[in-house]
């Protein structure tokens, strides 16, 4: 009785050895290339609404549609340093719209209203056409549909506007629900440069 | 007058009749022969659109021009290189601190006129390459609004400058001491007497006869207008390459236009229907 | 007390492999710099200057908040360490169910409702997987602590991550109110569940980049109600699960979970586990009708599937008079089989 039961020690102690030698090896083999940290981002060359080159495609908005927010983690981001700030830009105004009295045309790209425009600097006050404008984009509005993005690409824009990630807000899933939607495989966790 | 495609000539690649990389600028000499600026080279080609010359320039050439007298002049980042009809190298015109990126090139009288897209104006030089005045610098805005970034004009027989405003959907005249004498163009999406976008036209010439003949971006087109701004005629809408952006063009004593399509690096040739010109 | 071993020499024992672990190897390579934007340039030459825009213009700051601090990522593995440790000390020294309650609720409440869900043990497994076939894709440090401490203590205590860490079971383990028994040959077969799902989830995590699928994640019924968002259908199987759990325990656990499957497989050779014992339980059998995850085989708790509750405990004759009543919630008293009733 003594004996068998000695043997039974003896038999779980191998056992549990070689699972410990096991995990500790597979931890050092992972660990051996353990260095990303685990924040999705958008890689802005790949996304089919930023991407150059990508000219007369259909919006893709999964990125407002997919995440499992109901007000998706991911936000249009105007980099004001390289906007033109343009008097009819591409992005805020649907340009393809009828003309109103002032000029402009008399639709907006973006279906929550989430962009603002205001003239800055120094204001003519005669032409509108010779001032300068910011695009602001309200965080609390925008659900990052791309539409604007698309919009503001070259050749019509600069694209100064591109989609991202906002890590306050995202979850961080572990399957992200637009990476695994994401057509062109834009939607990253991207390791340290 | 209607328009038709003729033909192409150049196009992306590594023949010596091809561009690698880039296609800026092109420009007619008296007799007749097409001369294009893109990568780091001048190209010549003759009325037969056949190659004749080529040659390197110091910096990649972002426009091109030649004078009466038929020296090329090759603008480019910081410096205006100046050749003689051979390919000799006899000045190179730099202004430091002043000059930026030239992206035309016109004559008038003994002025020379630079347009600089990055103080965004034209500057006028007399022949012995002293800075005489600016145009454009008027506007508080810094100039001419291009977020397409290139400033481009073309001297009309009298001596008038047509500047391409593109931000601002225009098309102005100035005198050559900078005086605005006059403008046209509104935006427009949907009408083509419009300028649609956000920044067209990018790019002009003018004829003989002081038609204004214009090329627009996203999507790319190439539009006359007569010297009162009304609409002629649409040259062409659908041949170009989407992307093409910025397309010089340059048009010759028979009305024929040729515009360099940014994309594809073809300079493509439009005639006149019905006129005595065949290619 | 003499059979209740005190903290302060069970915990070194108890937290210590895993502790000095993830110090260790934290210490050594540390968390990665996080990059959270990709490079992108696009030309700034064109677009006007402060200077040309005027009357003291100043270009707007654009706000990029940041991912998680990497500090918070090192209290996540500490934290998942000692509520181990905790676990284990409750369980198998203490004996006692009380406060292995509070444990699960502060769990669920952290590890739950706090952290959201992402990343658990049970998920990480797939990045695991993937991490290993595919040579581009690396997890970082502190997934692989995730999904290692919790096997390591499983091999030494058991399955004392279900007992009250992880925030899957803790959901299930509270819901638990009027337990029926299930036919031991229904569980069992409906046991090999999780095996499929196991193999199944491997199979698409370890697929070329383009086709992986992260399934475990992406059916995960509980971490919508987390998050108190997700889609519907998701939702609703979350609280299917839960009101089936009411009646039938922690129905997830027991035959669908694929770190289940893993942890049962390491807790089958633990070096102390959870243990219904002649010298300290009375040997009756009252505990198990008390067991409502049919783990008290010819009155052993069998270490495979033991969640480490500790309801038998609080059946058990021997233990009940110590219980302390007052941390025991409503919900559990109702859950109490009659036999443990007062
Ligand atoms: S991404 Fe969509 S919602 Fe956001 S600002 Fe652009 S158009 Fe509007
Ligand atoms: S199109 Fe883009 S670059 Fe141009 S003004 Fe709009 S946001 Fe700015
Ligand atoms: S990780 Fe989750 S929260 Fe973040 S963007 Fe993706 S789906 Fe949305
Ligand atoms: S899903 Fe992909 S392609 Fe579509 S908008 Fe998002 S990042 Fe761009
Ligand atoms: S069986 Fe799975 S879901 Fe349940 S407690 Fe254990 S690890 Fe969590």
């Amino acid at each position: 009785m003594s004996k068998t039961h000695t043997r039974r020690e003896v038999l779980g102690h191998a056992a549990r050895g070689t699972a410990l030698a096991g995990l500790g090896g597979l931890t050092g083999l992972l660990w051996l290339k353990a260095n990303a940290t685990f924040a999705w981002s958008i890689n802005a060359q790949r996304c089919i609404n930023s991407r150059l080159g990508a000219v007369g495609v259909d919006v893709c908005e999964r990125c407002s549609t997919e995440c499992v927010l109901a007000l998706s983690a991911v936000r249009a981001v105007n980099e004001f340093k390289s906007c033109g700030r343009c008097y009819v830009c591409p992005a805020y105004f649907k340009i393809t719209s009828a003309v109103g009295p002032d000029g402009l045309p008399t639709e907006k790209v973006c279906p929550r209203d989430a962009i603002k425009r205001e003239a800055i600097g120094w204001i003519d006050p005669d032409d509108p056409a010779n001032n300068f404008y910011d695009y602001t984009i309200d965080e609390t509005l925008c659900n990052g549909c791309g539409r604007c993005v698309l919009e503001c690409k070259e050749p019509a824009g600069l694209g100064s506007i591109r989609l991202e990630v906002r890590h306050d807000t995202c979850l961080d899933c572990n399957r992200c629900a637009i990476a695994q939607a994401c057509p062109e495989d834009a939607f990253d966790r991207p390791e340290p440069a | 007058m209607k328009y038709q495609p003729a033909h192409t000539i150049g196009g992306r690649g590594s023949a010596p009749d091809q561009f690698a990389r880039a296609l800026r600028g092109v420009a007619l000499d008296g007799a007749g022969r097409l001369y294009a600026v893109g990568d780091s080279a001048v190209k010549v080609f003759d009325a037969d659109d056949a190659l004749a010359r080529q040659w390197p320039t110091d910096r990649p050439g972002e426009c091109v021009a030649v004078d009466r007298s038929g020296r090329v002049w090759v603008g480019e980042r910081e410096q205006v290189e100046i050749f003689d009809s051979q390919g000799g190298l006899t000045d190179t015109w730099r202004d430091p601190g002043q000059l930026g990126l030239v992206t035309a090139i016109g004559f008038a009288g003994s002025d020379v006129f630079l347009a600089d897209a990055t103080a965004r104006w034209v500057r006028r030089y007399d022949q012995g390459g002293r800075l005489l005045n600016n145009i454009g610098d008027r506007h508080r805005k810094g100039g001419f609004h291009i977020p397409n970034g290139v400033v481009d004009f073309a001297v009309d027989d009298e001596g008038i400058l047509h500047v391409a405003n593109p931000g601002m959907h225009r098309v102005e005249r100035y005198s050559p001491d900078g005086t605005l004498l006059g403008r046209f163009g509104r935006f427009d999406g949907r009408d083509p007497e419009g300028f649609p976008g956000c920044c067209n036209p990018t790019n002009l010439t003018v004829d003989d006869q002081g038609r204004v003949i214009v090329s627009e971006k996203a999507g790319p087109r190439v539009k006359v207008y007569d010297p009162e701004g009304q609409l002629l005629e649409v040259v062409a809408d659908d041949v170009f390459d989407p992307t093409a952006k910025n397309m010089d063009l340059v048009v010759d004593s028979r009305g024929r236009i040729f515009v360099a399509d940014t994309a594809t690096l073809e300079i493509r040739v439009f005639e006149p229907t019905g006129s005595e010109a065949t290619a | 007390m003499p059979r209740c071993a005190s903290l302060g020499t069970v915990l070194p024992r108890v937290a210590g492999p895993g502790l000095l672990l993830v110090l260790v190897l934290f210490g050594v390579s540390g968390p990665a710099a996080a990059q959270e934007h990709v490079e992108y340039e696009r030309p700034v030459d064109v677009a006007p200057t402060e200077d040309t825009i005027g009357e003291g213009y100043v270009t707007p700051e654009v706000q990029r908040p940041r991912p998680r601090a990497a500090a918070w990522q090192i209290a996540d593995v500490v934290l998942l360490a000692a509520a181990l440790g905790v676990a284990a000390w409750l369980a198998i020294w203490r004996r006692q169910r009380g406060w292995l309650v509070a444990l699960t609720t502060a769990c669920l409440l952290y590890f739950g409702f706090y952290r959201e869900g992402c990343v658990c043990p049970i998920g990480s497994t797939q990045n695991v997987a993937v991490a290993l076939v595919d040579h581009t894709y690396a997890v970082p440090h502190y997934v692989i602590a995730l999904f290692v401490l919790p096997l390591v203590a499983a091999l030494f205590f058991g399955r004392v991550f279900c007992a009250g860490v992880c925030p899957l079971g803790a959901i299930q383990e509270l819901m638990v109110l009027k337990p029926v028994e299930v036919p031991r040959r229904l569980d069992k077969a409906l046991g090999w569940l999780k095996w499929i799902y196991l193999g199944t989830a491997l199979y698409y995590a370890v697929l070329p980049a383009i086709e992986r699928d992260f399934v475990i994640c992406r059916f995960d019924p509980f971490v919508g109600l987390f998050r108190f968002t997700g889609a519907a259908w998701l939702l609703m199987v979350g609280g299917a699960f839960l009101v089936v759990g009411i009646f039938v325990g922690r129905p997830y656990c027991r035959w669908l979970c694929p770190y289940g499957a893993l942890l049962s497989a390491f807790s089958r050779y633990a070096w102390r586990p959870f243990s219904i014992t002649p010298s300290r339980e009375l040997d009756c059998g009252l505990c198990q009708s008390a067991c409502p995850y049919g783990a008290i085989e010819e009155r052993r708790a069998v270490r495979t599937s033991c969640f480490a509750c500790g309801r038998c405990y609080r059946s058990c004759p021997v233990h009940h008079a110590e219980t302390p009543e007052s941390v025991v919630p409503a919900a559990e008293l109702a859950g109490r089989p009659p036999e443990a009733a007062p």
